[in-house]
């Protein structure tokens, strides 16, 4: 007892209520019923609960008077003799008021839970807390039991670390075999076109001041470091759109124009010479900015020998745009069985007369380039390579930037 | 114009019958803006819609018994009954669906229009919004960002001269139109309550946006013929001002266009094609169960992300 | 294991998720060319290009609504408040557009938007700010904040790949003052609590930067020989409630620790639910430590009376201990 509880409840003393022994054979009994409720008043030799045994069903007096403080046994438990069943506080005997537990007699949940669970006696635990306050290892001291040692937490470096894979392998290096073969390839497939179709070439010229200033003045996810060529495919796909007869094939009898624009971009491969013609796949889905992004990636592969067989066939129009040497004309050999081909040069600065807002004619210094277009006369005519250029001129020359 | 204009009147009709929860906006006299707007957009693109918008759900697909149901609080509405009267898009149309603070949804079409850009896509954004929300902060956020990225992104200001119950003059001392030059963008003002008019500014911008011109600002000027929401009986709004507007409904002004073509639509068959797909639609609607309560903490999180699908395009000339 | 500060680990995590998926892009203020403030992202304009590493104007809402615009449109943007105080500028796009949208009408909104936040550095009220509560009281919000470099990483690249809007509190006070090992590659981190140092005499809950000032407050030594549990939440929303209720269960002793200010913190809510479902096993109050409801201020005495420090720490689980 500590001085504190002592302090509490001066008077208070606590009786218990024993399993009786009623027989000499009888070794345990089981409560049936409480007649009484803890912090019910108790008068001595009044029934406090019935009990059974197997020999006999009896009542059981009170052994003092007091309060009921504690049922130790519940309903229906079975124990032995001598067992306490129940205390009773004596000293407090009709003073309900004295039940009220003094403040530091309040038990904090966990205590309350745990004492309850092994039936110990509160009143009689030693607190070791703050003014004698009874605390949970106050308790679980008097049951002997110490709280399990956790287990250990999982290490917190045990991550779900994957490697990362391991670089691919480089492709092998074209030997010259792959490269005299792809020569010959090349050369039938232009020999087949020249002998297949009716070849003709339209020029144009076209302004590009405006491409050019909007290549300078790219802005973030813009056109940075590009050449004007994914502008001019853009541009050419717009025209497709209004000019289907150009997004077509000429496959013998079959004519067959295409909704969907499979637009080929003629691919040098480098100093090694050679050509492929990759193709980017729904082109009317693309902005300008989108078609560099394919052109740039379709090229880089080609070079690198790592296209899939499938991004070279389908194509519905080609364009060609041999590079940055200075020719300003050609006259391209059209990708059967297409039936056109575009063909951008050099974009070089020329004297050029132009006409102001108010009609005046002058020299202005522009910086031009000639479009060609070689179209197969058996599927066009001149007027529609004509209007075909024109619109792609439009909207080269009209290019928002 | 005509399925619009329908849906939005039973909907009135079921409002004050009790059968509309909550409130209910309507964008009665200003069909042409959202109509027009919309069929000039390809399926590809995205669009989000506001409260007096509602031709641009149906022409993107959106089922009006779902839209009745939506009203009404049911099961089957666009948002099951999460979110009320035209607060709603469908997702697999192309269509986000708008909140109350506006014009959030102008940043939210600037950003897909930022992600078409960065990915190289020729689609565009469309966004409505009202005179009101021109004086928010968002609006310059938006303006200032699709102008400085040079993104396909489209604004349709719908200028219906009142923001509730305050009128214009209140609201802005310059025309946010004018204001598109000084963020280096489009500016164009077109009659809001012409369809045809509206179709065709709306298709200049999405050519201009897709082939990287940039953003427009495209004010649409139109009146709000009908009370803020249900309950507003626009007592502040003089009455010839009104008279003169009902002289330019914009359903009428299409029915005369169509009467003077060389083969003269029949407008009264058309009217009662619609009415029957209304009433329908209505029924479809009443008959559909209400959400079960049990389904109420249901989807705030998502499992996976699905972008938003393509809505119909029928008569851009941009169909998939 | 490399050892790497809690910067590098942000840093990595980004890397490795703008690597691995080409949808995920950055936004922000001064990120490209400058490289952040906090230089979170130097050097990656160098390496993904100003389309992905993307310098926006001075506009939180734009950064917020613009991320959500394209997010829906099949994108992971991840948007970087310079600081975390900022947010507020943009909490409109985050709490009304951002959370609701799956709810409303099922349309997934994968955006991540980093604060660096925190004080303890003379920030002043405007540079110091814990905003997380904002966001926890904000349905469809994912909220997490990690202490350790391994789990800021983890946890980033977790949250990028998320579906839904996440808010990543990265404190600034740890960036280069904590240092520990990080695995190399792509790893996620749950959104889950883990527990920073087992005991069985009390617990400290705590996130971010607290848990590092709980641990340096608990030794046994300072504390007459009782051991002390540490749980780091790791995820505020999810909040790990049975990991909390299980060290609450073990120790009966809660000692609930925030830097933010104390009404409605974060830690409220975690009080909230051990009164509510650890009730049983408590064996004193729950204890709070928290700023009082002032905002931080600039003078080194002042900050320092206002921001939970290991002293006050020690002080309320000494307390508590002995009660």
């Amino acid at each position: 007892m500590t001085s504190s509880r002592t302090d509490a409840a001066p008077a208070a003393q606590l009786v218990d209520v024993a399993m009786p022994q009623m027989g000499v054979s009888v070794t345990e009994g089981t409560v049936v019923e409480w007649k009484l409720a803890i912090g019910d008043p108790v008068v001595a030799e009044e029934t406090i609960c019935e009990i059974t045994t197997d020999k006999i069903d009896t009542e059981l007096p009170a052994p003092a008077s007091g309060v009921l403080r504690e049922i130790v046994v519940q309903v229906g438990e079975t124990v032995e003799v001598g067992t306490v069943l129940a205390r009773i506080a004596t000293g407090e005997v009709g003073e309900t008021a004295a039940v009220e537990p003094a403040p530091n007699r309040r038990y904090s949940p966990v205590v309350s839970r745990i004492a309850a669970e092994h039936h110990i006696d509160l009143a009689r635990v030693i607190g070791t807390g703050r003014d004698g306050r009874v605390r949970k290892q106050d308790v679980l001291a008097v049951i002997g039991d110490t709280p399990a040692p956790a287990s250990d937490p999982p290490l917190h470096i045990e991550s779900p670390y994957i490697p990362e894979p391991a670089a691919a392998a480089p492709a092998p290096p074209d030997d010259g075999a792959t490269l005299s073969r792809m020569r010959r390839q090349i050369g039938a497939h232009m020999k087949r076109s020249l002998e297949t179709a009716a070849t003709c070439t339209t020029w144009m010229e076209v302004d590009m001041g405006r491409v050019e200033a909007a290549r300078k003045q790219a802005r973030i996810g813009d056109l940075i470091g590009i050449t004007a060529l994914p502008i001019v495919a853009r541009a050419t796909v717009e025209a497709l759109h209004d000019f289907p007869a150009m997004n077509a094939t000429l496959d013998g009898e079959r004519y067959e124009q295409h909704r969907r624009i499979h637009l080929g971009i003629a691919v040098s491969l480098g100093r090694e010479g050679g050509l492929i013609v990759p193709v980017v796949r729904d082109a009317q889905e693309l902005s300008a900015e989108g078609l560099a992004a394919r052109i740039r990636d379709l090229a880089q592969r080609a070079r690198a020998n790592r296209l899939q067989p499938d991004e070279v066939h389908g194509g519905t129009f080609t364009i060609t745009n041999p590079g940055q040497h200075g020719a300003i004309m050609a006259t391209p050999v059209i990708n059967q069985p297409q039936v056109a081909i575009l063909d951008l040069e050099a974009i070089v600065k020329r004297p050029i007369v132009v006409t102001d807002d108010d009609g005046n004619d002058m020299i202005s210094i522009r910086p031009q380039t000639i479009l060609g277009l070689s179209w197969d006369h058996r599927a066009l005519d001149g007027v529609q390579a004509a209007q075909f250029l024109a619109a792609i001129r439009r909207r080269l020359e009209r290019w928002e930037h | 114009m005509l399925l619009m204009r329908g849906i939005e009147q039973r909907a009135m009709n079921l409002y004050r019958q009790g059968r509309v929860p909550g409130s209910f906006y309507d964008g009665f006299g200003q069909e042409a803006v959202s109509a027009g707007a919309t069929f000039a957009m390809a399926a590809e693109d995205r669009i989000c819609a506001l409260h007096r918008d509602l031709a641009a759900h149906v022409v993107r697909g959106t089922e009006p018994e779902r839209i009745l149901a939506q009203y009404m609080g049911r099961a089957t509405g666009i948002t099951r009954g999460r979110d009320g009267n035209v607060h709603f898009g469908d997702k697999e149309r192309g269509l986000v669906g708008m909140v109350s603070m506006l014009p959030d949804m102008m940043l939210v079409a600037t950003g897909m229009a930022m992600a078409f850009k960065l990915r190289g896509e020729a689609r565009a954004a469309l966004t409505f919004f009202g005179d009101g929300s021109t004086s928010r902060g968002d609006f310059h956020e938006a303006l200032n960002w699709a102008a400085v990225q040079r993104l396909p992104v489209i604004f349709v200001l719908e200028n219906n001269q009142y923001a509730y119950s305050t009128p214009t003059a209140l609201q802005f001392a310059v025309d946010p139109v004018e204001r598109a030059r000084s963020y280096g963008m489009t500016g164009e003002t077109v009659d809001g309550n012409d369809a045809e008019a509206m179709f065709e500014v709306t298709r200049a911008a999405r050519e201009r946006a897709v082939a990287g011109g940039g953003p427009t600002l495209i004010e649409a000027v139109t009146m709000r013929m009908h009370g803020h929401a249900a309950h507003d009986d626009m007592r502040y709004v003089p009455p010839e001002l009104l008279a003169a507007w009902r002289e330019r409904d914009p359903i009428d002004l299409q029915e005369r266009r169509l009467a003077a073509l060389a083969e003269p639509l029949d407008s009264a068959a058309l009217r009662a094609e619609v009415q029957a797909e209304i009433d329908a639609a209505t029924e479809l609607a009443l008959a559909a169960p209400m959400p079960d309560p049990a389904t109420a903490l249901d989807g705030l999180f998502a499992e996976e992300a699905v972008p938003l699908g393509d809505g119909r395009a029928p008569w851009s000339g941009f169909d998939a | 294991m490399p050892e790497k500060t809690y910067l590098q680990a942000i840093s990595d995590g980004l890397r490795e998720e703008m690597r691995a998926d080409e949808r995920v892009f950055l936004m922000g203020e001064d990120i490209g060319a400058f490289g952040g403030a906090f230089k979170v992202t130097d050097g990656f304009l160098d390496e993904f290009g100003e389309t992905r590493v993307m310098d926006t104007p001075l506009a939180e809402s734009g950064i917020v609504g613009t991320a959500v615009g394209a997010a829906v449109v099949g994108m992971r943007p991840v948007c970087e408040m310079q600081f975390s105080d900022f947010v507020a500028c943009g909490f409109d796009q985050l709490v009304n557009v951002a959370g609701k949208m799956h709810y409303r009408q099922g349309l997934a909104v994968p955006i991540t938007v980093r604060l660096p936040s925190g004080g303890g550095f003379s920030g002043g009220p405007f540079h110091s700010q814990n905003p997380e509560a904002w966001f926890m009281h904000s349905p469809g919000i994912k909220v997490v904040a990690p202490s350790t470099p391994e789990d800021a990483k983890g946890l980033l690249i977790k949250g990028i790949r998320d579906p839904n809007p996440v808010v990543y509190l990265e404190h600034k006070n740890l960036y280069r003052r904590i240092k520990g090992e990080v695995p190399d590659g792509a790893y996620e981190t749950d959104f889950s609590a883990r527990v920073a140092r087992a005991g069985d005499d009390l617990v400290v809950i705590a996130y971010g930067a607290m848990v590092h000032t709980a641990l340096a407050a608990t030794t046994p030594e300072q504390l007459d020989g009782a051991t002390v549990e540490v749980l780091d939440l790791r995820s505020l929303v999810p909040l790990d409630e049975e990991a909390i209720l299980a060290s609450v269960r073990k120790c009966s002793k809660v000692v609930v620790l925030d830097e933010a200010n104390a009404t409605c913190a974060a830690g409220a809510q975690v009080a909230a639910l051990i009164a509510e479902r650890g009730f049983e096993d408590l064996d004193g109050p729950v204890v709070r430590v928290a700023a009082p409801d002032v905002p931080i201020p600039f003078s080194p005495p002042l900050e320092q009376a206002v921001l939970p420090g290991v002293d006050r720490v020690k002080e309320a689980c000494r307390d508590l201990l002995a009660y």
